[in-house]
């Protein structure tokens, strides 16, 4: 309930870097009066949402930028470390060193931060006893449902970029891209399935119902409704659209071409010798057929299929002549 | 109730008789006239031009063309018969009398 708190009250975790410190190091000293406990409280609420954004980071910055300058930082990350007296994992220190880089503001103040909640964070982890595999899946799954808190404080963050970069006399937009990235980390399909919903295989059921459904007493069913719904025309105009669409009526503006699908190109129609391959070469049947063509391919008329079943009608009944032609 | 005649039967046998010899010219029209491509022809020779005078007098004789006779669509009156309405002249002037033919008016100049 009080991260959920935290949620609600913060937006912009860059702000929180002067409190954490002092926490952190009330934290190191160990000496906790009641007061500081309270305002320890106060200061770990008000982390640990920037601490959940920073892991996300940290998780896309392991990913994304592995060179960015955290070799020059991991010494620092040591050392800090061994002051802290407690060992913490050398790529986490690594990652956070790299996201504090990256960050814009008071980069060893969010190194510290980070640092120190990694610390407290594994604290947790070992009180509660259960094994760093199901923790960082059940952080993951925290940050991954957290997402949507996050980007207002990122947003906030993006704002304020974007005012500094008015400031920038250089022009080069640095700002924007990063922030663009920050945005970009987070897809749908990556992490780990947690397995809470089974996943249900309705889609043949459907298939099969909707493919046997359409009985005899559907149908009636259907014409019953249709014929009870359909209300006589009020005025002439919805006669008009009934007559239209029954068909007694053409649509206006008058098409021309109405159910005739000719799909074929010009060249089908004009230039038929092709069919004209079976039918006895010299002789007046093939002067004839050639006449024939000439008239066809001049003919608007008729459709392309038409025009080739006049000439196979021609063919066959050549043929069925044939004995005749012979004596002839 | 409907403002019109309603008529479900064709007027006379004599319109029936001309409907069927309709249908049947437009079954056999591709035929005539590729038959009569043939015969009309001053290239092929006599012989086949011939046969296919046969063949056409051989199709059924409601198939030709020649036998529709243009009646008036509402009494099946041969003659008198407008072709632009397909009415006779006398159920022409009793609709145009009436208003009910569109843009047809009496003359009178």
């Amino acid at each position: 309930t009080s991260s959920v708190l935290s949620k609600d009250k913060d937006k912009s975790a860059a702000s929180k870097d002067g409190t954490p410190e002092g926490t952190a190091k009330r934290q190191k000293d160990g000496a906790e009066t009641p007061k500081q406990q309270l305002l320890d409280i106060i200061g770990s609420m008000k982390v640990e949402v920037s601490y959940r954004k920073k892991l996300q980071q940290l998780k896309a910055s392991e990913n994304k930028q592995e060179g960015l300058g955290s070799k020059g930082s991991v010494p620092q990350g040591i050392t800090e470390d061994i002051q802290r007296g407690k060992p913490l994992n050398p790529e986490l220190v690594k990652a956070a060193s790299a996201v504090a880089s990256s960050l814009p503001r008071n980069k060893k103040q969010t190194e510290s931060e980070l640092l120190a909640q990694l610390r407290r964070h594994e604290e947790t982890t070992d009180k509660q006893k259960k094994g760093e595999a199901i923790n960082i899946r059940s952080v993951k799954v925290i940050s991954e449902m957290t997402v949507k808190r996050q980007s207002p404080a990122q947003r906030g963050a993006r704002i304020s970029g974007r005012i500094s970069l008015h400031f920038d006399e250089d022009g080069r937009r640095i700002r924007p891209e990063r922030s663009a990235q920050s945005v970009d980390f987070r897809s749908l399909k990556v992490g780990k399935r947690l397995n809470i919903f089974t996943k249900t295989s309705t889609e043949p059921e459907h298939a099969l119902k909707t493919v046997s459904s359409p009985t005899i007493w559907d149908l009636e069913f259907a014409k019953e409704i249709a014929a009870v719904t359909a209300q006589p025309p009020r005025n002439g105009f919805e006669e008009m659209i009934q007559w239209t669409k029954e068909g007694i009526l053409w649509e206006f503006p008058i098409d021309n071409e109405v159910g005739m699908e000719d799909d074929a190109e010009f060249h089908e129609h004009i230039f038929l010798e092709k069919h004209l391959e079976g039918f006895p070469k010299g002789g007046p049947i093939h002067h004839f057929m050639e006449l024939v063509i000439c008239g066809l391919s001049k003919n608007p008329y008729l459709s392309v299929k038409q025009k080739v079943e006049h000439i196979e009608w021609f063919q066959k009944y050549f043929e069925d002549k044939k004995e005749l032609l012979q004596e002839i | 109730p409907c403002p019109r005649q309603v008529r479900s039967y064709y007027v006379d046998w004599r319109m029936l008789r001309d409907v069927k010899r309709r249908r049947m010219a437009y079954e056999y029209a591709d035929e005539r006239l590729r038959i009569n491509a043939i015969r009309k022809n001053s290239i092929l020779p006599k012989e086949l031009q011939e046969v296919a005078d046969k063949e056409i007098a051989a199709l059924p004789q409601d198939s030709c063309p020649v036998r529709i006779r243009n009646r008036c669509v509402l009494t099946s009156r041969p003659r008198g018969v407008k072709r632009r309405w397909r009415l006779s002249r006398i159920v022409f002037r009793h609709f145009a009398d009436h208003a009910q033919m569109s843009g047809v008016q009496r003359a009178m100049w």
